[in-house]
């Protein structure tokens, strides 16, 4: 291998390897937001509080109470005689839905075709409020088929089946794309503020009259940090599997490869910032706004993107974390092969690429 | 008291002549807030569908385009070969597969209570979930439709049916908005990330190019300069939520139901963490960009466990725990009440107190280490 080109990679290492905040947020942050995130991120509920007012107070009433909490999702918080102090109990967050049974639930029942009953749900926050919601009506469907089960069954049956992720764990999602953010924030980041960094205190010019070329400085500033990622990357996909359990289906040689074209992507970013930018902070402020927060944000990571606006889906093409997220979460969470990747693989591929060729004019015109 | 005055006005100088400074307080934020409110969203629409009617009956066509209707599902595929349904949830073309069984409205009217088969994709679990729950209650409304219908035929087994319904209503957000639920905790966000960094920036800045010791060897004491480094910011932190309260009502026509006193009160009160925290910044670093790291490092756990995102009460219970050590919890929790719900002081004051204690604790500590260090 090149020798010049080598002597820069062993000092980038060293100048990684000397600065504690380096570490911390290549190996330290990472570490920390994997265990939290796998812990904290999790949007299924149960022992949803429930406040019970049963105007009927019979056996009847009882036994749909029951069917509520048997089910598992809720816990009775108390038990009332009116309906006036709900506003009082979701104010102070000790329930957050109400039961309220009226006073001819027993005896309509018996004898009318429908028997209401009403619920009332804090829907502050809705994502919280709509799985409720379908709760409800899910206990409430399978009461009334039981209770008629005699005479009728409902003329048609619904046959879930979820796939890839039967046991409906958020981890098994969180983790995989948690591996596209880190890889971002390392490669983008921290490139674009080591380059910025050898600009602000004047090293840059020292390497620019040395007889190595500018290609070889970009590859020597990038490949430690490749290496970085990969080590990364590979230590959250074990953490994920090892710790939080989460299965891998397919081909773990194949990620890794297709991670190449992510890292490529994201590594040109992070050499076309440092063009744009002249000191470390205006690097990483630049790096932040256009490279993590979309990454987070915009990617799919953990908000649907088809709920999103038009303009935002529009911007999410530009943004690489959405194709690498397809990427590690097709392999891991489903198992399919790379003929499925072929469009990421190409925009990847050409982002970077195009970036380089961006960045390579801006870099030269330094060199004069 | 003359002297605090001076480093105040001294400081609003300073911040109101940086054009680069005036952009990251006020226009940024903003973008934030309206880029942000879009963005992070629990809402689920547009979920892609493919439809396998192998059917072809009116009366499946009917249940299909009650399904398309619903709003719910915007991007529709229609297979007719089973065996291609995988690829569709395979490429992530599709998030739901509906299969109707051949001989679907026959086997109905024979009551041969057919099959429904719905496919989902549970890569995202939250969404599957909730969309799952829209197919179901479509197709179970659907179903008690062709129920009733055959019912009113057959008044002799009507009279021995009897159906519970549940009558729903949602209080405080009846449309199940997610921006009224994320909106309020960006608000908090801003105040929280501007107020420390700010603070901190601010004086590790006069560290940095060696103005600190300047004020140091004047006449000002330690005290005074403190007073002076956080007022400015803890007012720029007011008019900041000002800004974003007002982006709140009139962009995203968020309710505002509280008091917007008792909300300035909180605000004060909350600020009390945020610049502790960014004097305590500034005693440990060294140079604006430790500064921004440690910040940094410092926020995202104080957002992660704040609630603002993933609720709390579905964490595991250590990190329950841990969540009562984080102000940003309280702070977040009496914004949205406040807006939504518009609770009073009664039902907040507890998070108000705890809040206080948080505060006065780290602004005491970081200001004893503000003053040894100085010494």
């Amino acid at each position: 291998m090149n020798s010049r080109l080598f002597a820069i990679i062993r000092k980038e290492f060293i100048h990684i390897f000397r600065d504690p905040r380096f570490l911390t947020i290549t190996i330290v942050m990472p570490l920390l937001m994997i265990f939290i995130l796998g812990y904290a991120v999790k949007l299924d509920i149960n022992k949803i509080p429930l406040v019970v007012i049963d105007h009927n107070r019979t056996a009847d009433s009882r036994a749909f109470v029951n069917k509520f909490i048997n089910s598992g999702y809720f816990i009775i918080q108390s038990r009332m005689d009116n309906t006036g102090k709900i506003h009082d109990l979701f104010k102070k967050r000790n329930a957050k839905a109400a039961l309220i049974i009226p006073t001819d639930y027993s005896e309509n029942l018996k004898t009318q075709l429908s028997t209401k009953v009403q619920l009332i749900i804090d829907g502050s926050n809705s994502n919280t409020a709509s799985i409720i919601m379908n709760y409800v009506n899910m206990i409430t469907a399978s009461y009334s088929q039981e209770i008629n089960l005699h005479y009728i069954q409902f003329p048609l049956n619904i046959e879930p089946r979820v796939w890839y992720n039967p046991d409906m764990e958020s981890v098994n999602f969180v983790i995989p794309g948690l591996v596209a953010i880190i890889l971002m924030m390392i490669c983008a980041l921290l490139t674009s503020i080591t380059i910025a960094r050898e600009k602000e205190t004047g090293t840059m010019e020292q390497i620019l009259v040395s007889p190595v070329n500018p290609i070889e400085i970009i590859l020597g500033k990038v490949i430690p940090y490749v290496i970085l990622g990969f080590i990364d990357g590979a230590l959250i996909v074990f953490i994920g599997w090892f710790w939080f359990h989460v299965p891998i289906h397919g081909n773990i040689f194949l990620l890794a490869f297709l991670s190449v074209f992510y890292l490529y992507s994201a590594l040109s970013l992070g050499v076309f910032i440092s063009t744009l930018a002249n000191s470390q902070l205006i690097a990483m402020m630049t790096a932040l706004v256009i490279t993590l927060l979309p990454s987070l944000l915009l990617s799919g990571f953990l908000f649907p993107i088809s709920s999103m606006p038009l303009v935002l889906r529009a911007i999410s093409h530009i943004v690489p974390a959405k194709y690498f997220l397809v990427i590690i979460r097709g392999i891991i969470m489903k198992g399919i092969g790379i003929s499925y990747f072929w469009q990421q693989i190409l925009f990847l591929f050409g982002l970077g690429t195009l970036l380089l060729i961006l960045s390579r004019s801006g870099f030269k015109t330094k060199l004069e | 008291m003359q002297k605090i005055l001076y480093l105040i006005r001294k400081e609003f100088l300073q911040v109101l002549r940086d054009k680069a400074m005036l952009r990251i307080i006020f226009i940024v934020p903003i973008i934030q807030l309206i880029l942000l409110g879009y963005a992070v969203t629990t809402d689920i629409k547009r979920i892609p569908v493919v439809f396998c009617n192998l059917d072809e009956s009116a009366m499946s066509r009917e249940l299909i385009s009650e399904i398309k209707h619903s709003g719910y599902f915007l991007i529709n595929y229609y297979e007719k070969d089973p065996q291609k349904i995988r690829d569709y949830l395979d490429t992530g073309k599709a998030k739901i597969a509906i299969i109707i069984p051949i001989d679907f409205s026959g086997d109905l009217q024979r009551n041969l209570h057919p099959d429904i088969q719905i496919l989902v994709d549970g890569e995202d679990s939250n969404t599957s979930l909730v969309a799952l729950g829209y197919v179901s209650n479509i197709i179970q409304a659907f179903s008690k439709e062709q129920f009733r219908d055959k019912l009113l035929g057959n008044p002799q087994q009507a009279r021995r049916i009897h159906l519970i319904e549940p009558l729903i209503r949602v209080w405080y957000n009846p449309n199940l908005l997610a921006k009224n639920y994320m909106v309020p905790g960006i608000v908090v966000m801003l105040l929280t990330i501007i107020t420390t960094i700010l603070t901190a920036m601010g004086i590790v800045r006069e560290k940095e190019i060696g103005t600190l010791e300047q004020l140091m060897v004047s006449p000002i004491k330690p005290y005074q300069l403190m007073v002076g480094k956080t007022v400015p910011f803890a007012a720029l932190g007011l008019l900041e939520i000002a800004v974003a309260i007002i982006v709140a009502k009139l962009w995203y026509n968020i309710p505002i139901l509280g008091n917007l006193g008792i909300l300035t009160l909180f605000a004060i009160i909350f600020m009390f963490t945020t610049l502790g925290l960014g004097i305590f910044i500034s005693t440990v670093a060294k140079t604006q960009q430790q500064a921004i790291f440690m910040a940094w490092f410092i926020l995202v756990f104080g957002i992660i466990m704040s609630g603002f995102l993933f609720p709390i009460e579905n964490m595991p219970k250590f990190l329950q725990y841990l969540s009562y050590a984080n102000p940003v919890r309280y702070f977040i929790t009496v914004v949205r009440e406040l807006f939504l719900k518009g609770s009073g002081i009664t039902y907040l004051w507890k998070e108000g107190l705890i809040m206080l204690i948080f505060g006065v604790t780290i602004i005491t500590l970081s200001a004893m280490r503000f003053q040894k260090r100085i010494k």
